[in-house]
């Protein structure tokens, strides 16, 4: 048998084939079931509430291969565990192999007899990004003689390397049923380097220079994930996972996609059609430069009440329907908090600077997939609350606030070719007792081109209007807000509404090319003309076009290597407020290699 | 759920096409006076005056408070100065920071404070910002805002030494209605003194102290309820000016303004007491004002001392000059003193291309949005005389004499004998030579071998170096921040301090510093520029009334466009780096021009 294994080169096949090669007596095996009478009628029960399934087994052909019975005490290897048969028939591989059997990868238990299983990843991100922006040389120094104005010279570059490490301890069958517990942690470690041409850029203190390096110990990922209990034959669950974990509010991250602090109750019915989530939040602190956890610093005064449900096949079958409703009551209305370069983020050096609390409903439908050959994912947000005190309007406002975004695609055999529009309400009158402009707990967004599209992954600085951004850093809602990842939100700001067109091009297993072409303006600029103190300007963004490439070695997504190359044709509202034209060209390029254990 | 899902998918709907359908905002009208803002019949009339204080008054009664009232026109004209029974005779000036020197602890007449209160209201103040005491107090801080760490200073940092009671510039009471007067005590910090207004037209302000403090807020996050504030807000009931240009609207570097902190007020202005019945008296004031009421002067006619000038070149262009009691200009375009020195027609040049550029400007500190820039500019020679001084109709009142100041700051430290001259004055303003060398290294030997600006300046005038960096030395020309107040900043404040003093006691006398070429005193904010011919100073030009971008803007484009140019690049401060840092000279400000996608409009020149 060994034998024949070893020839087999491993192959399940031929070891099925050597297995059967003897016939022991029947009569050993005396706890197997009777075996049924060949032309009796069989009853199998299913699950649930079908009728049960009865048929007549075909009669019995002698020249088939005889039935499996238990192998002879002295030809038998012995096996710790079921998912060991394959070790004991010889099948050994290293433990850096994740293809196949391993105990890292959750493949069998720890230890022979147990239920626990551990599950390790890892994941080396490599970034290499480079990038023009408007950007302001400090207002107190010279970065070098002879800076007569505000605009001085805007190419910057990033390189990061992120290691994250993901590592589960889960309890349980892992193949027939949900684990009965998940202890999981994933830590990340992080290095950077950024440099600029402008002093201050990267340091609120001109002094300490024009290149930085940092690095952060990030925990992405720590939480106990309880299996409650199962709902219904069908293993519809109903789980509590405690502790710092993934959430994504929508199926493109467009208001809420974080690994916040949080209890969530989560689970599935009616054979996983319905799934739910109910779930409370507590944003934790980020680092500054790698826009990872930073648990050194605590949890947020930012809490976020989720109440969501998913429907499988509504309206149609093929396409996910959500309703969602989500509480963002933000306290950070007590004094200042400084990002780890210097630079004031709460509350955002704007308006009056005045600290400030806030609370927002976000009311949701989202859906995602198909109809017929159509893919369609579309959201729609209302965004209805309170600011006790907006910076801006120097007064309580009420937040009345939309966002609606779509993307239509259809795939021609190996294109797909994709149609995005966005809408983002924005502000009309600063001072109003209202705020309209919509902006995101924390955005993450999937769409329009993401991060290889320039508008969404740059963020613009509003130079001269306060320590605001256009947008977020991968970000796409023009929000004005100190940072995406540590500042507040803020619904007063000038809105966006974006179309545009792409494509996907999977050229061959290995290559995928994609293109996006965007055309973005704000939607009322009143508040740029008050933050700036000049007349509002045109509301043209101007035109965002992206190209990337898209390359995996091994066809699989354990080597992946990209690369996008973005500019930003700046639109006249954009010539109003900065410097585009003397420059040289916005633009932002990326290259990216992952590698996944 | 599903109900809720489609609702509020309903509602996003509807607010997300609203939003789609909006368009951006109006701008360009003009101010709220418009088309009547230099309307005669804009003016603080005696029973103006007697309602403000007795709204005061009101207030004053109704908080238990024994207040000190004045009230001044937009040009500096005392109307009145009322003194509650049992008013505080004096007020202690006080930072708040707890330390000592300068005007740390000085005790100042309550009727100077509150003089210098309503002054400061009024000149601030324009037909499109409407600024107060407050906000003046929130621009001449370490930081800006005051509180914001690592955010550099105040923009107007060092203009409360302005206005001051010796400035040749400004006027006392002696010349008549003509302003601008001086102000006993510059320009205040303290809540308390706001401007007033009538028919959308600045035409004076109201200053109150009765706190026993001439202070500064060092806290503009919280919400005072500062009794003084809350009386001049009361006096300025029926004379407050328009929302939109109060200073909560303007922003500075995305910064708004501060205005008021609180106006809840505790008595009802409507139903203030009769003036004839208030408890208290009309004090005088040597050098001010008698124990009686008067009646303000309208801004523009030749008895504000502001009137359009009539010089061709600058009348065509819309200027205003200033003129004397007997309506002459006082500071036509002139040719200075000594071979090669600025030409009459230079100077005029030079303040033509000003005001045009000025005109074009985008305005930092006005509405509506798209406003232009509304400036005085000042031309001196080598001996810090003079040569011609012009001013767009609307510029605020302090900017005149801080261009002058602006002008003989950047002129005294161009100067090739500038270390002399400052060596030669008594401590402790003469140790400033050799620390000023020390710190700043080659190019700070003050020889005339560096072409200094007002820019320049004030970066080495901070109490911190780079402005506003935490945890960094003073400026060589600052006192240290661990004993700065804004009482108490250095050089600009030790050259005028004795006789700041003795205006404190009540002297009007001409001449603040020891210095003949900087008879006002300096000034430590931009927009003052030196000039030079083929390399030789041959004076100074000074440029103030908008956001502090927009006034070196003027100077700089101003010497660029006249054709005399601005100092050779090599010689400029921003050549300089004390310390590791680099100097800036000008700084030109975003979006320059109104209906313009120009940027960088100062590059290269």
């Amino acid at each position: 048998m060994r034998r024949a294994v070893a020839l087999a080169g491993g192959t399940l096949l031929l070891a099925g084939l050597a297995l059967a090669q003897e016939t022991p007596p029947a009569s050993e095996d005396t706890r197997l079931p009777p075996e049924s009478n060949p032309g009796e009628e069989v009853i199998q029960r299913r699950p649930g509430r079908s009728e049960p399934l009865q048929f007549f087994p075909p009669p019995v052909d002698p020249r088939q291969v005889p039935a499996p019975s238990a192998a002879q005490p002295r030809e038998t290897l012995p096996v710790p565990d079921r998912w060991r048969i394959m070790q004991g028939l010889g099948y050994r591989h290293p433990w850096y192999d994740p293809y196949n059997q391993n105990v890292l990868k959750g493949d069998l238990p720890i230890s022979a007899g147990s239920d626990w299983f551990f599950n390790l990843s890892a994941v080396s991100d490599t970034l290499l990004e480079a990038r023009r922006l408007p950007t302001p040389v400090p207002p107190q120094t010279s970065t070098r003689a002879g800076s007569s104005d505000v605009f001085g010279q805007g190419r910057q570059s990033t390189v990061s390397e992120t290691l994250i490490v993901s590592m589960s301890l889960i309890k349980g069958d892992t193949t027939f049923r949900p684990p009965d517990l998940e202890l999981r942690l994933t830590p990340a470690f992080n290095v950077n380097r950024s440099a600029a041409e402008e002093d201050r850029v990267l340091f609120a203190d001109p002094a300490k220079g024009r290149t930085r390096d940092d690095s952060q110990v990030a925990l992405q990922e720590a939480f106990a994930d309880v299996h409650l209990r199962n709902a219904s034959p069908r293993y519809d669950f109903d789980s509590l996972r405690v502790g710092i974990q993934p959430f994504t509010s929508d199926f493109r991250g467009f208001v809420f996609q974080d690994v916040p602090f949080g209890v969530r109750l989560f689970g599935t019915r009616d054979n996983n059609r319905w799934q739910y989530n109910l779930a409370w939040f507590r944003r934790v602190e980020k680092d500054t430069n790698s826009g990872l956890n930073d648990i050194g610093k605590g949890l947020r005064g930012d809490d976020t009440f989720v109440a969501n449900a998913y429907r499988q096949d509504f309206p149609a079958p093929g396409f996910t329907s959500q309703a969602t409703a989500m509480v963002n009551r933000n306290k950070e209305d007590k004094g200042q908090y400084y990002d780890s370069n210097g630079f004031l983020t709460r509350p955002a050096a704007v308006g009056d600077e005045r600290p400030h609390a806030y609370r927002v409903t976000y009311l949701g439908y989202n859906g995602d997939g198909h109809f017929g050959r159509m893919n369609l994912s579309v959201s729609l947000y209302a965004a209805l609350g309170h600011d006790d005190h907006n910076p801006v309007a120097g007064r309580p406002q009420d937040i009345r606030a939309g966002f609606a975004a779509a993307e239509l695609s259809r795939d021609f055999s190996w294109v797909r070719v994709r149609l995005n529009a966005l809408l983002q309400s924005g502000d009309k009158d600063p001072f109003d007792d209202k705020a309209t402009g919509f902006d995101a707990i924390l955005e993450n967004p999937q769409f329009a081109g993401a991060d290889s599209s320039f508008w969404v992954r740059q963020a613009v600085p509003l130079i001269g209007g306060g320590g605001v951004a256009l947008s977020g850093r991968n970000g796409v809602l023009a929000s004005l807000r100190s940072s995406k990842d540590e500042g507040q939100s803020n619904f007063v700001n000038p809105g966006l509404a974006l179309v545009g067109a792409g494509a996907d091009i999977d050229l061959t297993p290995h290559w995928r090319l994609t293109g996006n072409l965007s055309y973005l303006q704000f939607q009322n600029t009143e508040v740029l003309g008050v933050l700036r103190n000049q007349a509002p300007p045109s509301r043209s963004i101007g035109w965002d076009a992206s190209v990337g490439a898209q390359w995996r070695p091994f066809m699989s997504q354990n080597m992946v290597l990209s690369a996008s190359a973005a500019a930003l044709l700046p639109g006249e509202g954009l010539k109003q407020l900065y410097d585009t034209s003397q420059s040289g060209p916005l633009y932002s390029i990326l290259a990216n290699l992952l590698l996944a254990f | 759920m599903p109900a809720d899902g489609r609702l509020a998918a309903a509602r996003a709907l509807v607010l997300v096409a609203a939003a789609a359908l909006g368009c951006a905002g109006s701008s360009g009208s003009g101010p709220p006076c418009a088309p009547n803002c230099l309307s005669s019949a804009n003016f603080l009339s005696a029973a103006d005056v007697q309602r403000v204080i007795a709204q005061g008054v009101g207030e004053a009664q109704a908080r238990g408070a024994a207040a000190t009232i004045a009230v001044v026109d937009r040009v500096g004209n005392v109307l009145a100065v009322f003194q509650m029974t049992g008013a505080a005779p004096n007020a202690a000036i006080a930072g708040g920071r707890g330390v000592a020197g300068g005007l740390e602890g000085v005790t100042a007449p309550s009727t100077l404070a509150a003089i210098a209160k309503a002054i400061t209201g009024a000149y601030l103040s324009s037909w499109g910002n409407a600024f107060s005491s407050r906000t003046a107090g929130q621009i001449v801080q370490e930081n800006f805002n005051p509180g914001e760490a690592q955010a550099p200073s105040g923009p107007l940092y060092g203009v409360q030494f302005s206005q001051l009671s010796c400035s040749d510039v400004n006027t006392n009471a002696a010349q008549g209605s003509v302003g601008p007067k001086r102000s006993p005590l510059g320009l205040s910090a303290d809540p308390g003194g706001l401007p007033l207004y009538k028919n959308g037209a600045v035409v004076g302000g109201v200053g109150v102290i009765a706190d026993g403090v001439y202070g500064i807020d060092l806290n503009v996050f919280d919400v005072d309820q500062d009794t003084d504030e809350l009386i001049a807000v009361a006096g300025s009931a029926g004379f407050a000016p328009p929302e939109d240009i109060r200073g909560e609207r303007i922003t500075a570097n995305g910064h708004a303004f501060r205005f008021v902190d609180s106006e809840s007020l505790a008595s009802n202005p409507a139903s203030a007491p009769a003036f004839a019945v208030l408890p208290g008296a009309l004090v005088a004031v040597p050098g001010y004002v008698g124990a009686a009421v008067g009646t303000g002067v309208a801004f523009g006619t030749a008895a504000s001392g502001y009137r359009p000038a009539t010089t061709p070149a600058l009348a065509a262009l819309g200027a205003f000059t200033l003129v004397d009691s007997g309506d002459a200009e006082r500071f036509p375009p002139t040719a200075g003193a000594g071979a090669g020195a600025l030409t009459a027609s230079e100077v005029s040049r030079i303040l033509e291309e000003g005001l045009k550029v000025a005109q074009r400007a985008r305005a930092q500190i006005r509405r509506p949005l798209g406003s232009a820039a509304e400036v005085s500019i000042v031309v001196v020679d080598l001996n810090g005389d003079i040569l011609g001084l012009a001013r767009t109709p609307d510029a605020p009142l302090f900017g005149t004499d801080v261009a002058a100041q602006k002008a003989r700051g950047a002129l005294l430290f161009s100067l090739a004998n500038a270390a002399a001259l400052i060596a030669a004055l008594p401590a402790p303003v003469a140790g400033y030579v050799p620390a000023f060398a020390a710190f700043v290294g080659a190019g700070g030997s003050l020889d005339g071998g560096t072409a200094w600006s007002t820019r320049a300046l004030g970066n080495l005038h901070r109490p911190m170096y780079p402005d506003g960096i935490g945890g960094t030395p003073a400026g060589p020309l600052s006192r240290p921040l661990a004993s700065w107040s804004p009482f108490n900043v250095g050089f600009q404040l030790d050259l005028v301090q004795a006789q700041f003093l003795a205006g404190v006691g009540g002297s009007t006398a001409t001449g603040c510093s020891g210095l003949s070429v900087a008879t006002n005193g300096i000034q430590i904010f931009p927009g003052g520029l030196p000039i030079y011919r083929s390399g030789v100073l041959i004076g100074a030009a000074g440029v103030s009334g908008d956001g502090v971008d927009q006034d070196d803007m003027v100077a700089f484009l101003a010497l660029s466009n006249s054709g005399l140019g601005n100092a050779p690049s090599a010689m400029r401060a921003d050549q300089l780096s004390p310390q590791g840092s680099g100097l800036r000279y000008v700084q030109c400000p975003q979006s320059p021009f109104n209906g313009s996608t120009e940027q960088n409009v100062c590059a290269g020149l």
